[in-house]
C-alpha cells in the first residue's frame, strides 16, 4: 500500500503503527473516564450507583486500561515504528502484527466485561482470570517474536539502543507475567494462585513493581531513546550512558520488589535489600534522564515552538521526580509514615501522568504527522493539552502528597497516655478536601485527552487537505 | 572493628542453606558484571566505539524524511 511505501522504497508496515496509535487515544481517554469517575466515587460515596459499577470493580478497569490499554497500545506502536526505521526493514510478519492487535484488544475486551461482573484473582495490575492471562501470554509471545525476528532480519549492522530497550522488557514480562499468573483453576472465572501467604505477596510485588519498571520504564525509555532524539534532531548526549543505563535497569530493577513490603512477615532483610538496590537505582534512572534532557544542551530555544518537544522534556522531568521518589518511600524510616497512605497514590500518578502518558502523548504526536503525511490540524489545541495536562497533574500529585503525609500523622499521633489521638473516620474526613482536589485533577487530564482525540481525529481526516492558518494558530 | 560493625557483618555460614547460598551467588555475580559494564563502558578506548551511534536514529539510511522536516519546519515545530 502506498502509504506504507517510505520515500526511498523501504516497504514499511505502518498501518499497524496507525492502528495501534488511534487505539492508545481511544484507551487514554476511556482510561482517564474511569479513574476520575472512580475519584469522584471516593470523595462522594453516593456515586457508586450499584455493585457493577462500585469502586471496588471500576478501580482495576482503570489500571488495566491506562497500563494495559493505553500503555500497552503506545508500546505496540512505538516498539513496531522504531524497530522497523532502526533497523531498515519491514516488520517480519504483517498477518502476526495484526494477530497482535486483535489480540491485545480482544484481552482488553475481556478486562471491560471480567472486571464489573468482579472476576478477579485479587493480584495488583494481574486481576484477569486464567483464561485471559493464557492469552495475554500467546498475544505478548507473538509481539515478542515479531519484533525479535525484525530485527535478525535487519539491513543495519548495529541494533540502536531504544530496540534493547523494548526488548528487555518484551523478555522481562513474559516470565514475570507467567510466573505470577500460576494458579489452579477451579471455574472458567475462578482460580487460585500456587503461590501462598508471604510468597505470593513477595511474587506479586515481584510482578507489580516490575510491572512499574519494566512495561511502564523500559519500553517508555525505549521511545524516549528514539524520539527525543529524533524530534529534536540532535544526536543523543551520551551513547554510553544509555548503554550503561539500559544494563544498569535491567540487572537492579528486578530485586525492588521486596521495597513494598516493609513491616510486614517479609523477612527483614529482603525489604532491605529491596530498599538498598532502590536507593542504588537512582544512578542509572538519573543518568537516562540527564541524557535525554541534555540532548537538547544549546537547543533548548527548540521548547519554545516545538510542541512534540515539550511533551517529551517534561515527561524526563517528572521521571527523573518520580525515580528519586520512588527510593526514598522505600526507605524503612519513610516507609512506616508513606505505606498505606495517599502518598504512594500521589507517586505512583507523578510516573504514570508526567512520565509515562507524556512521553506516550509526545510519540503519539510525532507519529501522527508522519504517519498521515500531514499537519497537525490545530498546533493551539496541542499547547492548550499540554498545559492542561500538566496543570491537572500537577493538581492531582500536590493534593495526594499533602493527603497521604497528613493521613500517615495522624495514624500515628498519640497523646501522653499513648492512646491513638485520631479515629480512622477522622483521618477520611479530613482527606475530603484533598480527594476533591485529585478529581478535580483528574478532570483537567481527561479534559486534556478529550482535546488530544479531537486534535487526532481532525488531523486524520483532513489529512491531504492545506490548512489554514488559523488552524494552524 | 567496632562491636558494631563485627555485629553487623556476623554471619552464620553454617546456618546457609541451598536457597542463601544461591541467591548470594547471584547477587555476587551480577555485582561483578555491573562492575564490568561500569569499566566497559567507560573506558577511554571504547569510548568511539559507542559514542559513533549518537546520532544514529538521524543518519541518512534510515532517515527518509526530507518532507516531513520540510513540513515540520514550515509547520514551525522545527527551526
Amino acid at each position: 500500500m502506498a502509504e506504507n511505501v517510505s520515500s526511498e522504497g523501504l516497504n514499511y508496515n505502518f498501518n499497524i503503527v496507525k492502528a495501534f496509535a488511534i487505539c492508545a487515544v481511544v484507551y487514554l481517554v476511556v482510561g482517564a473516564l474511569v479513574g476520575d469517575l472512580i475519584a469522584w466515587q471516593l470523595s462522594f460515596p453516593s456515586l457508586n450507583l450499584n455493585e457493577y459499577l462500585s469502586f471496588g470493580r471500576l478501580r482495576p478497569l482503570h489500571t488495566n486500561a491506562v497500563i494495559f490499554a493505553f500503555g500497552g497500545c503506545t508500546l505496540m506502536a512505538t516498539a513496531f515504528y522504531v524497530v522497523q526505521r532502526t533497523c531498515a526493514v519491514s516488520l517480519w510478519s504483517d498477518k502476526l502484527a495484526w494477530f497482535t492487535f486483535w489480540g491485545w484488544n480482544l484481552v482488553i475486551v475481556c478486562a471491560v466485561i471480567s472486571f464489573p461482573m468482579g472476576w478477579t484473582q485479587g493480584k495488583e495490575y494481574a486481576e484477569l482470570e486464567w483464561p485471559v492471562d493464557i492469552l495475554i501470554a500467546v498475544v505478548w509471545l507473538s509481539y515478542m517474536f515479531n519484533f525479535i525476528m525484525t530485527i535478525a532480519n535487519r539491513k543495519t549492522s548495529h541494533i540502536y539502543v531504544a530496540n534493547w530497550f523494548f526488548l528487555g522488557m518484551m523478555i522481562m514480562i513474559t516470565y514475570l507475567h507467567v510466573v505470577n499468573s500460576l494458579a489452579i483453576p477451579v471455574t472458567m472465572t475462578k482460580s487460585y494462585s500456587i503461590f501462598s501467604g508471604v510468597h505470593d505477596a513477595m511474587i506479586q510485588w515481584w510482578w507489580g513493581h516490575n510491572a512499574v519498571g519494566f512495561f511502564l520504564t523500559a519500553g517508555f525509555l525505549g521511545i524516549m531513546y528514539y524520539f527525543i532524539p529524533k524530534q529534536a534532531n540532535l544526536p543523543i548526549f551520551s551513547y554510553r550512558l544509555s548503554v550503561l543505563h539500559f544494563w544498569a535497569l535491567m540487572f537492579g530493577y528486578v530485586w525492588l520488589g521486596a521495597h513494598h513490603l516493609q513491616y510486614t512477615a517479609l523477612p527483614d532483610w529482603a525489604g532491605s535489600l529491596g530498599a538498598a538496590v532502590s536507593i542504588a537505582m537512582i544512578i542509572p534512572s538519573w543518568g537516562g534522564a540527564i541524557n535525554g534532557l541534555m540532548t537538547l544542551s544549546g537547543a533548548w530555544n527548540k521548547l519554545r515552538d516545538d510542541y512534540v518537544l515539550r511533551f517529551l522534556v517534561v515527561s524526563l522531568a517528572f521521571y527523573a521526580m518520580s525515580t528519586f521518589e520512588g527510593p526514598v518511600m522505600s526507605l524503612k524510616t519513610v516507609n512506616a509514615l508513606s505505606h498505606y497512605t495517599d502518598w504512594t497514590i500521589g507517586h505512583v500518578h507523578s510516573g504514570a501522568l508526567g512520565w509515562v502518558a507524556m512521553v506516550s502523548i509526545g510519540a503519539i504526536y510525532h507519529l501522527l504527522t508522519r504517519l498521515w503525511k500531514t499537519e497537525i490540524y490545530s498546533v493551539g489545541l496541542v499547547n492548550g493539552h499540554f498545559w492542561i495536562h500538566t496543570i491537572g497533574t500537577v493538581i492531582y500529585i500536590c493534593a495526594m502528597w499533602v493527603s497521604g503525609i497528613m493521613q500517615g500523622l495522624m495514624w500515628r499521633a498519640t497523646d501522653d497516655y499513648g492512646n491513638l489521638a485520631y479515629t480512622f473516620a477522622e483521618t477520611v474526613v479530613a482527606m475530603h478536601p484533598y480527594y476533591v482536589l485529585r478529581s478535580i485533577g483528574g478532570l483537567l487530564v481527561l479534559l486534556g485527552a478529550l482535546i488530544m482525540l479531537y486534535n487526532v481525529v481532525m488531523t486524520i481526516r483532513t489529512a491531504g487537505q492545506p490548512k489554514t492558518a488559523a488552524a494552524r494558530a | 572493628m567496632s562491636e558494631f560493625l563485627r555485629d553487623f557483618f556476623h554471619t552464620d555460614w553454617q546456618a546457609m542453606t541451598h536457597v542463601d547460598w544461591t541467591g548470594l551467588v547471584i547477587v555476587l555475580v551480577l555485582a561483578v558484571l555491573m562492575v564490568g559494564i561500569y569499566i566497559w563502558t567507560f573506558r577511554p578506548s571504547n569510548k568511539d566505539k559507542f559514542e559513533q551511534y549518537r546520532d544514529f536514529v538521524n543518519e541518512d539510511f534510515i532517515n527518509d524524511e526530507k518532507e516531513d522536516t520540510r513540513r515540520e519546519v514550515e509547520h514551525g515545530q522545527t527551526r
